[in-house]
């Protein structure tokens, strides 16, 4: 069978070379976002490690390695011999685990957007406009121990 | 041995002189069985040397290297047969067709694969009657690829393989690379100095500088290393010894931009300390990680 050239255009997601996150983040931010927006929903069959590593134009561990995670978080789960699937919103990562993960995001955000000079409330109003979409969804956003 | 463990290259304080020049210095490298081993490092760092050591082309001057648990000065056919070899300039007999070099190989290797060689052929647009001459120079990449991977090697040497080929050649030869074959145990050494061709295939870095290994570990491991920062001084900044883990700085609009290595957040406190008015941290990808490490020990003409 003969790949065009440049598949990944037709990607469920895309990836950069040279950017500062490797690619494995990538895909894992990636798909993880496409799910807290609803593009991606839940039962929704994703490509192989095989066959997104072969859009990608990119080795397969790095496709398998970034799965891994994701299943890990519960996002998607791997069921043999069919495929790879969007799972049903639930939260496996503990309460503590997560705000570490917020904390750590934010300090990030906050470091990069500093020098930029903005008033915080321009940064707060584009924030927003950003959330919104998962605002919308709320359901995702409860775990279901809560 | 179990096959996890097993090394399929093994060099031990390898050393080769040229004249006054040591191209590599006491070496001693293992790379282990299966996956994409990049390797990396400025020209004239002995990239291209270690590779024909391993193949036993050029004997060493001190030390000794492995390959497939063999001694590279002594390799059977049986051992050669198993390690397949790309190199940049794609040489290949240029009188022959490609439909006569095909047969010529087929004959050689016992473990041939025609479906893998059809398959990265596919791939290019190449003639069985072309004669070898008349091929572009990603055509011949695609061909010398498609002999290599039919060969059936255990271990792959691309040196430089895409060196010179139009993104279609090259997204081409990366898909037939990293696809073609599957389920094949095939170790690939992969010299290049294209970042994002190693971003996308490499599952370890191997860096070498001088002749010798000075780093190795998977790509964005090494990269978490290497952080860059933009300083402002309110006076003339501090000698480079003074900055801890220095490897880079460039002064770009009167401010600095410094590359350094193993420093935490606490190393803005630190840049405090020496006189910075403000710190900023910045994120920074694989190519800018590789090439602050590599002009670490490079004299500076203001240095």
């Amino acid at each position: 069978m003969r790949h065009t050239a440049f598949g990944a255009e037709f990607s469920v997601i895309q990836i950069v070379t040279g950017d500062a996150r490797p690619i494995f983040r990538q895909i894992v931010d990636g798909i993880r976002l496409k799910v807290a927006k609803g593009e991606l929903v839940p039962g929704t069959r994703l490509p192989s490690v095989r066959g997104l590593a072969l859009q990608l134009t990119i080795n397969t561990t790095t496709v398998a390695k970034a799965y891994a995670e994701l299943a890990t978080e519960g996002v998607i789960e791997s069921r043999k011999g069919v495929g790879v699937f969007v799972c049903e919103p639930r939260q496996r990562l503990s309460r503590e685990e997560r705000e570490r993960r917020l904390a750590e995001a934010l300090r990030l955000f906050v470091s990069s957007v500093v020098a930029l000079g903005f008033e915080p409330e321009e940064i707060l109003r584009q924030l927003e406009q950003e959330l919104e979409p998962l605002v919308s969804r709320k359901p995702y956003l409860k775990t279901q121990s809560e | 041995m179990d096959g996890m463990s097993e090394l399929v290259i093994e060099t031990h304080e390898l050393s080769k002189r040229f004249g006054r020049k040591l191209a590599l210095d006491a070496l001693t490298l293992r790379v282990p069985r299966g996956g994409v081993h990049a390797v990396v490092g400025s020209n004239g760092a002995g990239k291209s040397t270690l590779f024909r050591v391993l193949l036993g082309i050029l004997s060493p001057t001190a030390g000794s290297s492995r390959i497939l648990g063999e001694d590279s000065q002594t390799l059977t056919p049986e051992t050669r047969g198993k390690i397949g070899l790309v190199h940049e300039e794609h040489t290949l007999p240029s009188w022959m067709t490609v439909q006569g070099l095909t047969n010529m190989q087929r004959s050689l290797y016992p473990r041939w694969k025609e479906g893998t060689y059809g398959e990265v052929l596919g791939h290019f647009q190449v003639l069985p009657e072309q004669k070898i001459s008349q091929l572009s120079r990603g055509e011949r990449a695609g061909l010398n690829l498609a002999l290599a991977l039919a060969q059936g090697p255990e271990v792959l040497i691309l040196d430089e393989p895409t060196l010179g080929l139009d993104v279609v050649a090259k997204q081409a030869f990366l898909e037939s690379l990293l696809f073609a074959g599957e389920g094949e145990e095939c170790t690939v050494l992969y010299c290049s100095h294209q970042m994002d061709e190693i971003e996308r295939v490499a599952d370890n870095l191997i860096i070498l500088e001088r002749g010798s290994l000075v780093s190795m570990a998977p790509p964005e491991e090494f990269c978490r290393r290497v952080s860059g920062w933009v300083v402002d001084w309110t006076s003339p900044p501090p000698e480079v010894r003074a900055i801890p883990g220095f490897l880079q700085a460039r002064d770009v609009d009167g401010q600095q931009q410094l590359m350094v290595l193993d420093q935490d957040e606490g190393f803005s406190e630190c840049l405090e300390i020496l006189g910075a008015n403000a710190v900023l941290r910045l994120p920074i990808g694989l190519n800018q990680a590789v090439n602050a490490y590599l002009t670490r020990n490079h004299s500076s003409p203001n240095a």
